[in-house]
């Protein structure tokens, strides 16, 4: 039997003293796409920070295992060398770095972990050229500072590049599809559905349920309150859509 | 205040020194003279310091200890129209009520003087290397340039071990001429600087200057610029790397005399361990100076609890009709842009240095001068762990 790619059991997360997940238990398996919806407030971008390892959480009992392996103890970077990826809500710009740079960077510190070569400079730019055409991003962007002057949508596209390139087993986007037009949804739909595949998890964090007409979603969870309300396949995100929420808040 | 009992730091270089600036005094209030006054300064040795300045094409001029050093130096081969000359001019803009002015006057024997006729324009930097080991020094460097002359200068202060040396450059920049100018502190790290520039700029003159202090104990400089002209144009950018116990100091004075002239001023400090930074800008508008547009902004980096940082924005307008701003920040590196670089899987290490680096490079690489900006690259990469200016680079 394989291990589970991510699990989640029990956690509780606190920060600044308050609790705000209150034990969420949450399987996800290699190839699966999990969708975790709820209102605003609910924890949805807690539980995604606390996988990245943001130090302003702590967690206060429970357990995050990647591949059977608890990473509590583990620091952001190595979360993100065994194959945590998250795209954040709001991308922060950081002035003076470049794309490029950066990216190569990201990317040979995987590779170093891996025991794979460093790439060039010329063999990087292959990589990337590829993988910008994906995510329909322009290229003068990538020589640009990190999200310097982008839009909201460049930026959500910049997060799906750096996806693309780092190639993480286990992909966690928070609210990327907030704020973005149709074009823009599409084109990171496309690059998910690209990079679904049997070796890799997807966790979708999200409001609404348009993206989930893109990426078809296998689970689908409610998160209320910190405690998962409810479970289901896709269909459960249709009933959101078109009930609410308040159905299952009487319910918690 | 020197006593009459103890001996007054610069006693062996003249006879009746000025009394030194204390903190009490508001120009030195966050300056403390410590690393001038902690041992006197003997009149310093004639032996020979080599530099490691890069030849950036152009002419040479080299002080060693204060004096001129021909051997090092390259004054022939310029154009027609300019000249350079080993002349000790007199100060004619310094004030000699400051005392480090007054121990120049006093105490300087080397300087020299560049002169770019009526619209010459030279191609390459002129390269002003001040190199010393020992002791105290003083000199001089007078730029003039005649309407629509343009000039680039790198003054570079460096050496080896503990000494002094108290330097003015003066600029007469006329109508519509253009002076681009670099000044470097990479020295060793107990070398002490009291240094100033200072300009007066014509009708339509244009000055870009960039201030660099990467190493030494002590540097202290001022940058006064008197807009003197209609429609004149400065500005004025500055960065210091500090570490350890040094103390980097920025005064900046820009007084708009004239209708119409616009200023900038953008000062980043990088304070690590135990050092001090102080930025002070002051800008001046005279009455009449309508049209007046001065900005300045100052950002300090603290990548230490015990580094410290003081400073000091003063605006004085008493004219109508002008636009001035000016901001400042200080805190640590942004905590959501190291997170950011981690969950990348860059270590914390790489993340911080990366984000300083950053921070500081974006004051080098608008560096004007040509030649420079590849030089301080290539330092700010031993800096910050072989970033070098690769970060930026298009890897292409």
């Amino acid at each position: 039997m394989t291990q589970p790619l991510l699990q989640i059991e029990d956690l509780h997360v606190a920060i600044n003293g308050t609790e705000i997940l209150h034990g969420i238990n949450l399987t996800v398996n290699a190839g699966e796409v999990h969708a975790i919806m709820g209102t605003n407030g609910s924890g949805k971008s807690t539980l995604t920070k606390v996988i990245a390892g943001h130090p302003d959480y702590m967690v206060t009992q429970g357990d995050i295992k990647l591949r059977g392996v608890s990473i509590l103890e583990r620091e952001p970077e190595e979360r993100a060398r065994e194959g945590v990826f998250l795209a954040f809500q709001y991308p922060v710009e950081v002035p003076g770095v470049s794309n490029m740079y950066f990216l190569r960077t990201a990317l040979n510190a995987h590779r170093k972990h891996r025991g794979q070569p460093e790439l060039s400079g010329a063999e990087f730019l292959a990589v990337v050229k590829e993988k910008a055409k994906l995510v329909d991003i322009d290229a003068g962007l990538l020589n640009r500072s990190i999200n310097e002057g982008f839009s909201g949508g460049e930026k959500k596209r910049n997060e799906i590049l750096q996806l693309c390139v780092l190639e993480p087993a286990m992909a966690i986007l928070d609210e990327t599809d907030s704020g973005l037009d149709i074009d823009a949804l599409k084109t990171v739909a496309t690059g998910v559905n690209a990079l679904r595949g049997p070796d890799r998890a997807f966790l979708l964090v999200t409001h609404y349920q348009r993206l989930l007409n893109y990426v078809q979603p296998d689970h689908v969870h409610v998160l209320l309150e910190g405690r998962i309300a409810k479970s289901g396949d896709a269909k459960l995100a249709l009933e959101l859509e078109e009930k609410g929420y308040a159905w299952l808040e009487a319910a918690v | 205040m020197a006593s009459t009992t103890t001996q007054h730091p610069f006693a062996a270089l003249t006879p009746i020194p000025p009394a030194l600036p204390t903190i009490r005094d508001e120009d030195w209030r966050f300056t403390p003279l410590k690393a001038v006054t902690a041992q006197p300064w003997s009149v310093p040795s004639t032996a020979p310091v080599k530099h490691d300045t890069p030849d950036l094409g152009g002419a040479r001029v080299v002080f060693v200890n204060g004096r001129a050093d021909e051997a090092q130096s390259r004054l022939s081969g310029l154009p027609a129209g300019v000249t350079i000359s080993r002349e000790l001019a007199p100060l004619q803009q310094a004030s000699p009520e400051r005392p480090f002015v007054a121990l120049n006057a006093a105490c300087a024997r080397a300087g020299a003087v560049i002169r770019v006729a009526r619209n010459v324009k030279i191609e390459h930097p002129v390269l002003v290397v001040y190199s010393s080991s020992d002791g105290a020094a003083f000199t001089r460097l007078r730029l003039e340039l005649e309407q629509g002359a343009e000039l680039s200068v790198a003054e570079h202060f460096c050496g080896t071990g503990r000494h002094f040396l108290g330097s003015i450059t003066e600029a007469v920049i006329g109508a519509n001429a253009s002076l681009k100018i670099a000044r470097v502190v990479a020295d060793s790290a107990q070398a002490v600087h009291v240094g100033e520039f200072n300009a007066r700029l014509g009708r339509d003159a244009r000055l870009v200057l960039d201030s660099i202090a990467l190493e030494a104990e002590f540097a202290r400089t001022e940058l006064r610029v008197e807009l003197d002209g209609e429609g004149s144009h400065c500005d004025l950018r500055g960065l210091a790397l500090a570490r350890g116990t040094a103390l980097f100091d920025h005064q900046i004075h820009v007084d708009h005399a004239k209708p119409h002239a616009t200023s900038r001023q953008l000062f980043r400090n990088v304070l690590d361990d135990r050092s001090r930074g102080v930025f002070s800008g002051r800008v001046i508008v005279r009455p009449g100076a309508l049209g007046t547009d001065a900005q300045q902004q100052n950002n300090n980096l603290l990548l230490s609890d015990d580094a410290r940082v003081d400073t000091k924005p003063m605006l004085e307008i008493y004219a109508d009709d002008v636009k001035c701003s000016h901001g400042a920040t200080s805190g640590q590196l942004d905590a959501n842009a190291v997170f950011f670089l981690r969950s990348r899987g860059l270590d914390e290490a790489t993340a911080r240095h990366l984000l300083t680096f950053a921070f500081a490079n974006e004051i080098i690489e608008h560096i004007a001068v040509p030649g420079v900006q590849q030089w301080l690259s290539a330092q700010m990469g031993e800096r910050f762990h072989g970033l070098g200016g690769t970060a930026r680079s298009n890897e292409q």
